[in-house]
């Protein structure tokens, strides 16, 4: 039992089979394009169906039948000549003139016999194979087809080219844009007969019985696809072998680069969720610290899917073209795809919250005096370190750092000058951001930060504290003026120097690094060095001399 | 490759001269005139035949009526023109001269 259809042609109509009427389609198709070229395309072509038109209703008035089929096909389409004989201008193969002339017209040639005529002609035309058609083919696709069709066109199994384009996606994902544009290019092998000329099969009768012969074969296991017989018969070609070998390394390399950052960001989310929930760990992913704790954990649950998931399906789509895995169910894959787009809606909330909290900026300045002394020294006092023996420290303190209150040394110091009759004091700018200017300001007010003045020790706590609950992170930062008459001489510890080095380049006076401590001394200018150019400090001091008995 | 190149052009211009030559004797159906040109076993599939004989035509050299059949569409039925008479009989001096030609060419020839 077959399925027929009804054709018109030149206004005559036919029944004819579905199998015969895909020859006929690409044999027409084929002569079209053959002749488009010319000027005279219409008429030849009109010639030509006419002539097909009417060797048809001699089959059907001669024999007893009503219907077309696939020999009747081949027969007129051997008698009409395949676009191949066209170019050689003359059916012109010696052996099959001269020897064993066919009487193509013979209503008693068997098809084998057809085919068997037809086929030296079509490696005769062209060096191994049919011309090969670049479609995408609609039986072995993942997306759309284009992976396969490009197989079929190099003569390589798709996976390989697959893992090429899934490779090239990690490359800044032009992947992903090659593969849409060839998308829109290639068209889709709709036909048997499309799909043959895809895979450069000639559109005959044996290669039709084959064609339909393996998809009844493939219709029991829906799921395996013909990724092993392509490459047995069809000729490989040097670009497909190449393309091959691309291929499976880039697979290997892909699959590795792909693992090992989802270890990483698996190391990341599982260290950055230990560090909000209290413990110090080295990893820390910085932004969310910005972010109140609860809001943070749920950022960072957001960023780890918005960034794994993705990571995540190309390992397994690589998994699945290189290994033949199973195709992920529609529910899990659906899944996937919610989580991941609410993930990323998620992670630009966040983010853009959390720079709206960055709005505002104020400052704080608070003036306080320093008892006189005639030399200062300056140490640093690492408030990480809680020496129990000192009653200074207020319980209070102990208990924040204790609790995790988060410890910022966004801390810069400069010393400045001032005139040697008035009295050293020291000024604090307290800047913090905010959504709003109110907030910036509460949050400039928390940070806790005092210099304590212990005779003629100046000591410069390591870091500062968010004195308030509000301990989230907004840009809180500290600058210390310390300003000092002129002629005061100041001793700085070395464990202070990086922090003012804005001030002084401690270097300039000691080039080695092995110092405990440098002297200077205050000058119109600015710090001075003490110890290190003797000649150079004398000079200063007398000038200094010179400008305050001026003053 | 060579062999074949010089084949297809020689068969080429034959064609041409013996379809002429078909034509001109009576009015011919397409598929009569490779029914003929078998029979001269010069073979040519159909294809090839249609759009040399629109060319023929589209010069002048040919006209076409058309036909009712009793099997089918109404046929184009080719005739030959004055002009394609007057074509064909300078075809047949050319062809007596290449005629000549060859065979003084082949005369002595040992392989």
């Amino acid at each position: 039992m077959n399925k027929t259809i009804i054709i018109n042609i030149n206004s005559i109509v036919f029944h004819i089979e579905e199998d015969a009427y895909e020859i006929l389609r690409s044999y027409m198709i084929d002569i079209k394009r053959h002749f488009g070229r010319s000027e005279d395309s219409k008429e030849i072509l009109e010639d030509i169906e006419n002539r097909i038109a009417e060797m048809f209703s001699e089959r059907i008035h001669s024999g007893k039948k009503e219907v077309i089929g696939i020999v009747d096909v081949n027969q007129v389409i051997a008698q009409m000549g395949r676009v191949s004989d066209f170019e050689a201008g003359i059916l012109e193969d010696e052996s099959t003139t001269t020897k064993d002339p066919i009487d193509y017209s013979a209503e008693k040639a068997s098809s084998e016999h057809v085919d068997q005529a037809a086929e030296p002609k079509i490696s005769a035309a062209n060096a191994s194979y049919f011309a090969k058609k670049l479609m995408r083919d609609p039986d072995d696709k993942m997306l759309g087809g284009v992976a396969s069709g490009l197989g079929h066109y190099f003569g390589i199994e798709s996976k390989w080219v697959r893992v090429i384009f899934l490779a090239f996606f990690l490359f800044a994902g032009s992947g992903a844009m090659l593969y849409v544009v060839l998308w829109m290019v290639m068209p889709l092998a709709s036909s048997r007969a499309d799909r043959m000329a895809m895979r450069g099969e000639a559109p005959n009768l044996e290669n039709f019985k084959k064609s339909f012969e393996k998809e009844i074969d493939e219709f029991p296991a829906l799921n395996s696809r013909d990724t092993g017989g392509r490459a047995k018969h069809t000729v490989e070609s040097v670009i497909g072998r190449i393309l091959r070998v691309i291929g499976r390394i880039l697979g290997v390399f892909a699959l590795s680069i792909i693992s090992i950052s989802l270890i990483g960001f698996f190391i990341v989310f599982v260290f950055s969720w230990l560090n909000l929930s209290g413990f110090h760990t080295d990893i820390m992913f910085p932004p969310l610290l910005n972010m109140e704790t609860r809001e943070a954990y749920f950022a960072l649950m957001a960023g780890f899917l918005a960034i794994s998931i993705p990571f995540m399906s190309l390992f397994y789509l690589l998994l699945r073209v290189l290994f033949n895995a199973p195709k992920m169910n529609n529910y899990a894959s659906l899944t996937l795809l919610t989580m991941w787009c609410l993930s990323i809606i998620a992670v630009i909330y966040f983010s853009i919250s959390t720079s709206h909290d960055f709005r505002e900026t104020s400052t704080i300045k608070v003036e306080k005096p320093l008892q006189p002394a005639t030399s200062f020294v300056l140490s640093e006092r690492d408030v990480r370190v809680i020496d129990a023996s000192d009653e200074d420290r207020s319980k209070g303190r102990i208990k924040a750092i204790d609790e995790g209150y988060s410890l910022r040394d966004d801390l810069a110091i400069t010393i400045e000058s001032i005139d040697s009759l008035e009295k050293p004091f020291i000024q604090y700018n307290y800047t913090a951001k905010g959504r709003t200017f109110k907030q910036a300001s509460d949050n400039a007010s928390d940070i806790a930060y005092k210099v304590k003045q212990d005779g003629r020790n100046l000591i410069f706590d390591s870091h500062f504290l968010f004195s308030t609950d509000k301990k989230v992170y907004r840009d809180q930062r500290i600058d210390v003026k310390v300003f000092l008459p002129v002629g005061t001489s100041v001793t700085i510890m070395n464990n202070m120097d990086y922090k003012v080095r804005n001030s002084v380049w401690i270097h300039d006076c000691y080039p080695g690094i092995n110092h405990k401590s440098t002297e200077w001394i205050m000058t119109k200018n600015g710090l001075k060095c003490a110890t290190a150019n003797p000649e150079e400090q004398k000079d200063e001091k007398n000038e200094e001399e010179g400008v305050t008995s001026e003053s | 490759m060579v062999a074949e190149n010089t084949q297809v052009q020689m068969r080429k211009g034959i064609l041409e001269y013996c379809i002429l030559s078909i034509i001109s004797r009576k009015e011919i159906y397409a598929s009569d005139i490779i029914a003929e040109l078998k029979k001269a076993e010069l073979l040519i599939v159909e294809g090839t035949l249609y759009p040399l004989l629109t060319r023929l035509k589209n010069n002048g050299l040919l006209s076409y009526n058309w036909k009712e059949s009793t099997s089918g569409p109404p046929r184009k039925y080719y005739e030959i023109t004055e002009e394609g008479q007057d074509v064909l009989k300078k075809l047949d001096v050319t062809w007596k001269e290449l005629l000549f030609a060859v065979e003084t060419s082949l005369e002595h020839r040992t392989i």
